[in-house]
């Protein structure tokens, strides 16, 4: 198990990525062993409103020298995501990480199937740049509200066209890619032929929920991100719960936030 | 400035005045490379009813301001796993156990404790009469100063160890309750539990929480839990008190002290911080020094007033 610390991080470095959501750098001098689908609680200021810290995937590590990077791809959508798009380089914050348990990676006979929705983009971005380093085939489906709204394009091309694999591209309003939800297109591609091993997912519940269908009518193995409401991160509050299909409520960060989605209860995704 | 932060509730004795809150630290193992449960003067279990409890469905939990609302439904484990799992290792690392006990009838409280006095390394119960979350029991024995009692009398006659009720801050006579525990054979009382509270989607037109209603926890509660902490202590100041409620510094834990407390627990703070126990302890530990405390329990009831 990889050791979970409370981490001194500090801003390095903070950008606009689109009108809503921004790429948060940060720096610490402790090395974070983490994979792709694990998260972070990450503090968004002083005093105590807000309380808690948020929960964020982490979109990638790296370290050069004696300092590591952690990326954070964030939405603003409240109070402590505007606290911490407002934080200036050089801000100190606490980051709890890494937590959870990520995708997997490994043992995959054929391509995988990458999907992100919106701001589910930063575990699979992680994971679309780990499996282009170690030449592991995929292809990235991208979908967003608006083009406005389809972040790190680029990049995720770079590290599909890395292993030869497509990035597919979907916005709602059809202003880039196909006008279409991102899992209609991976539909088609499906019903066209075309095979994968297994899906790793992150996005709104309605995407995930329209995956989890599809990834059983084609007899796909399916891994989801789930966001859940959470205060610790650590298992004790239990707040973050996720009912499974035995029945059992079973904490998202410790037991998730990557589900096989044939291990969720109906309900979940019905 | 060598400070003694030695604590005693009732009879028993405590390295430290600071204590793990239930269900905010598991059931002691889960955060062992931040808080060790033995560097405590205390853990507190989450609450542990006869059978595994499944819990409230989702969502459960919301943020407030300076504070969070639960309404977990004391999902748990089970007095059977925790036996089992956990004990043997709080044991073995010479933690201090006190068990919260919860039951949707007065025998199922019997249960748990009946269960636990079989095993060594358990020094205290405290009994949930005040969870806001669940539709039998808790609360309604919480609530009513007869049933409290009688509650309190059939543990009290099931057990020679530490007993403590956990008394709600939600129950309209809260000194009859501090009393009524204390008349069936508590050792102490714990105060406050949440506060019952509703969270709203203004857009949506509906409760935040799937249960409508949850516990409030946090800074937000700080300066009732005081107050409720200083009534009960200047009404039965022979009687222990542990206080709760929105502990986020050492200069929060005099607070309480000196409003009467003998020990004091940290909750919610928990969940911002993993290491809060020890880092207020620490705090704790300076404030004294600071101001000249040789040792921490001088502060206990020390509040000056006319």
């Amino acid at each position: 198990m990889i050791a979970r610390r409370d981490l001194a991080v500090r801003v390095a470095a903070r950008s606009d990525l689109s009108p809503t959501c921004f790429r948060l750098t940060l720096a610490t001098q402790e090395p974070v062993d983490a994979s792709p689908g694990q998260f972070g609680m990450l503090s968004c200021g002083e005093g105590f409103d807000p309380l808690l810290r948020r929960a964020f995937s982490l979109a990638g590590v790296s370290r050069s020298g004696e300092t590591t990077e952690v990326e954070l791809l964030i939405k603003e959508i409240g109070k402590g995501t505007a606290l911490l798009r407002h934080s200036a380089p050089g801000t100190d914050l606490r980051l709890l990480a890494p937590l959870g348990n990520g995708f997997s990676l490994e043992g995959a006979a054929r391509r995988l199937a990458l999907v992100a929705g919106g701001i589910g983009l930063p575990p699979v971005l992680f994971a679309a740049e780990v499996l282009a380093a170690r030449g592991t085939g995929f292809d990235l489906y991208l979908g967003a509200a608006s083009a406005a709204e389809l972040l790190e394009v680029e990049r995720c091309g770079r590290a599909a066209s890395m292993v030869g694999g497509e990035l597919v591209l979907a916005t709602d309003d059809g202003s880039r890619g196909e006008r279409a939800f991102i899992t209609a297109a991976l539909e088609r591609r499906l019903s066209e032929g075309r095979v994968y091993s297994r899906v790793l997912a992150c996005g709104p519940t309605p995407m995930l929920a329209a995956l989890t269908l599809l990834a059983r009518d084609h007899a796909l193995d399916a891994e989801l991100s789930l966001e859940e409401p959470m205060a610790c991160g650590v298992g004790v509050c239990l707040g973050c719960v996720v009912e499974l299909e035995d029945g059992r409520y079973v904490p998202a960060c410790k037991e998730g936030p990557v589900f096989r989605a044939a291990r969720l209860a109906a309900r979940w995704w019905a | 400035m060598r400070v003694r932060l030695a604590a005693a509730v009732g009879d028993l004795t405590l390295a430290n005045p600071i204590m793990a809150a239930s269900g905010t630290f598991g059931y002691g193992l889960d955060l062992l490379e931040f808080c060790p449960p033995e560097r405590v003067g205390a853990v507190v279990t989450k609450g542990l009813s006869p059978r595994p409890r499944r819990g409230s469905s989702t969502p459960r939990i919301v943020e407030t301001a300076a504070g969070m609302i639960n309404a977990i439904g004391l999902q748990n484990i089970g007095v059977e796993a925790f036996c089992r799992d956990a004990l043997p290792v709080l044991r073995e690392r010479g933690a201090v156990v006190a068990v919260n006990v919860f039951g949707e009838r007065m025998e199922e409280y019997l249960e748990v404790i009946e269960r636990c006095e079989r095993e060594d390394g358990v020094a205290a119960y405290e009994l949930n009469v005040s969870c806001p979350n669940v539709t039998a029991g808790g609360m309604e024995f919480g609530h009513d100063p007869a049933q409290l009692e009688r509650l309190t009398g059939m543990c009290r006659a099931a057990t020679r160890r530490q007993l403590w009720v956990k008394l709600s801050p939600n129950a309209p006579d809260l000194v009859g309750t501090a009393r009524a525990a204390v008349a069936g054979g508590a050792d102490a009382v714990t105060l406050i539990n949440t506060l019952r509270a509703i969270a709203i989607d203004a857009e949506k037109r509906r409760p935040v929480l799937a249960n409508a209603c949850g516990g409030l926890s946090g800074p937000a509660i700080k300066p009732i839990a005081l107050r409720m902490v200083w009534e009960v202590h200047r009404a039965l100041p022979e009687v222990p008190v542990v206080g709760i409620g929105g502990v986020e510094s050492g200069r929060d834990v005099a607070e309480f002290l000196l409003a009467g407390a003998s020990a004091v627990q940290v909750g919610t703070a928990i969940f911002r911080d993993p290491a809060a126990p020890l880092r207020i302890l620490a705090e704790l530990e300076r404030f004294c020094a600071e101001q000249g405390v040789a040792e921490s329990r001088e502060l206990v009831g020390a509040l000056e007033w006319h």
